[in-house]
């Protein structure tokens, strides 16, 4: 079909302002998850700095972030908790920021880092459908928080090469793994943008010499590693030793040896690189899966999903699976207390001293995890 | 790389435009309208 005009010129006008209208409604759209959801600090936080503090090449860039430091009164050993680390795995954000929140240390230092991957944050996964924020009700109102990509915004890291080359081991991965904090570290500084980061996070563990490092992630529910703890060999007792705890409060866990020729993740070069103990654990979170079916806000929130109910009937998930779905109150839950046991399992064993209180129990959180969020500023 | 990025949006979005105004058939002029969008988002570093 052929349309002709006479005076194309002034066509072109009329369109290119169409088109000029299209673009300040999407600017308007994609500028607007830049945007930070509040995170409130609670009694135990005594600082917040910056990730470019340990390393200063992350000033003024999209991969600076928030660390918020809980620093005790009494002299001990210290724990960082990474949220955030892949942005569409919502749980661990929400659970560092309940940490911010709630906990006070009495002895030691809690650092907590609730958007790992600062850019990631910005930007969802292209052709996934996702929200780009969700809402969690609380007594005193309703809190925001920002649902991202798994990767690194491209517009903050791009070209993608097609054959992503881990720097220190040599491991090839496909080319967009090469914006996955999970798989950037140790980092370095003549890196890529994430690699930087990565170093960012290493640089804090070495310069604080930080005891526990405890990376929080989700899984799909038709993944093998689930419900899970992921150790470095030399944080495998404490781990053994947290799990056990974990199921006295209820919580039943798997505990995995991070492999040692998979490259990249924090729960191997970190335990390699520093000398932490580097944990990760995975909670299920549908809002992630491959056979999910539309995502929106409340899916994120409550977990429910009619096609992984019949997923769960043909035996295909790792996880039980019901019409309850696995609401993000119980995930976010599963973190704290494998947070808390793992410090508590440290002392036991003799390690050193992290005491920290007021962070709530799983059975006090399972259900409900709004009351422990600090009501949204007015 | 960045620079050399956008200097290949530009250089595109250019000859874009200025087709799309000697381009005499409507439909086509739609086409180059909508291919507009993208490459502006990408200039602005915005998308």
């Amino acid at each position: 079909m052929k349309i002709e005009t006479k005076k194309s010129w002034l066509t072109a006008i009329v369109l290119l302002c169409l088109s000029a209208l299209t673009i300040g409604y999407l600017a308007t759209v994609f500028l607007a998850q830049r945007q930070e959801e509040p995170i409130y600090p609670g009694p135990g936080v005594t600082e917040i700095k910056m990730l470019s503090d340990w390393y200063p090449g992350l000033k003024d860039t999209a991969g600076d972030t928030e660390v918020y430091v809980l620093k005790g009164a009494k002299e001990g050993d210290s724990m960082l908790v990474l949220g955030g680390t892949h942005a569409n795995e919502p749980s661990g954000l929400v659970a560092a920021v309940l940490l911010i929140e709630n906990a006070v240390v009495e002895e030691g230092t809690l650092y907590v880092i609730p958007r790992a991957n600062n850019s990631a944050m910005t930007c969802t996964d292209p052709q996934e459908g996702a929200p780009t924020r969700f809402t969690i009700s609380t007594p005193n109102g309703d809190r925001w928080f920002r649902f991202g990509s798994r990767a690194t915004n491209p517009v903050h890291q791009w070209p993608d090469p097609e054959i992503y080359v881990h720097a220190t081991s040599g491991q090839r991965l496909s080319g967009s793994e090469t914006r996955n904090l999970n798989r950037a570290y140790p980092g370095r500084t003549d890196g890529n943008f994430t690699e930087k980061i990565a170093y960012g996070v290493a640089e804090l563990i070495r310069q604080e010499d930080v005891a526990i490092e405890m990376d929080l992630h989700e899984a799909s529910p038709e993944y093998p590693t689930i419900n899970a703890m992921v150790a470095h060999e030399d944080a495998m007792l404490l781990a053994n030793s947290a799990i056990i705890n974990m199921a006295l409060e209820g919580v039943s866990i798997g505990i995995e040896p991070s492999p040692t020729n998979l490259h990249g993740l924090t729960h191997r070069e970190l335990g390699d690189f520093t000398d932490t103990y580097a944990l990760l654990m995975e909670t299920s979170n549908p809002s992630q899966g491959r056979l999910r079916g539309r995502t929106d806000s409340e899916m994120v929130v409550t977990g429910k999903d009619k096609f992984y109910v019949k997923a769960a009937e043909y035996g295909r998930l790792y996880v039980p699976y019901d019409e309850a779905g696995h609401p993000i109150s119980m995930r976010v839950a599963r973190h704290i207390c494998g947070v808390t046991q793992v410090a508590a399992a440290f002392n036991e064993l003799g390690l050193g001293n992290l005491v920290m209180t007021n962070i709530p129990s799983y059975a006090e959180m399972e259900g409900d995890i709004g009351p422990y969020l600090a009501p949204p500023a007015a | 790389m960045l620079y050399i990025y956008l200097a290949i949006v530009l250089f595109l979005l250019v000859f874009i435009v200025w087709n799309m105004i000697q381009e005499k058939n409507v439909l086509l002029q739609i086409d180059a309208a909508l291919v507009v969008v993208p490459l502006v988002l990408r200039l602005l570093l915005i998308k």
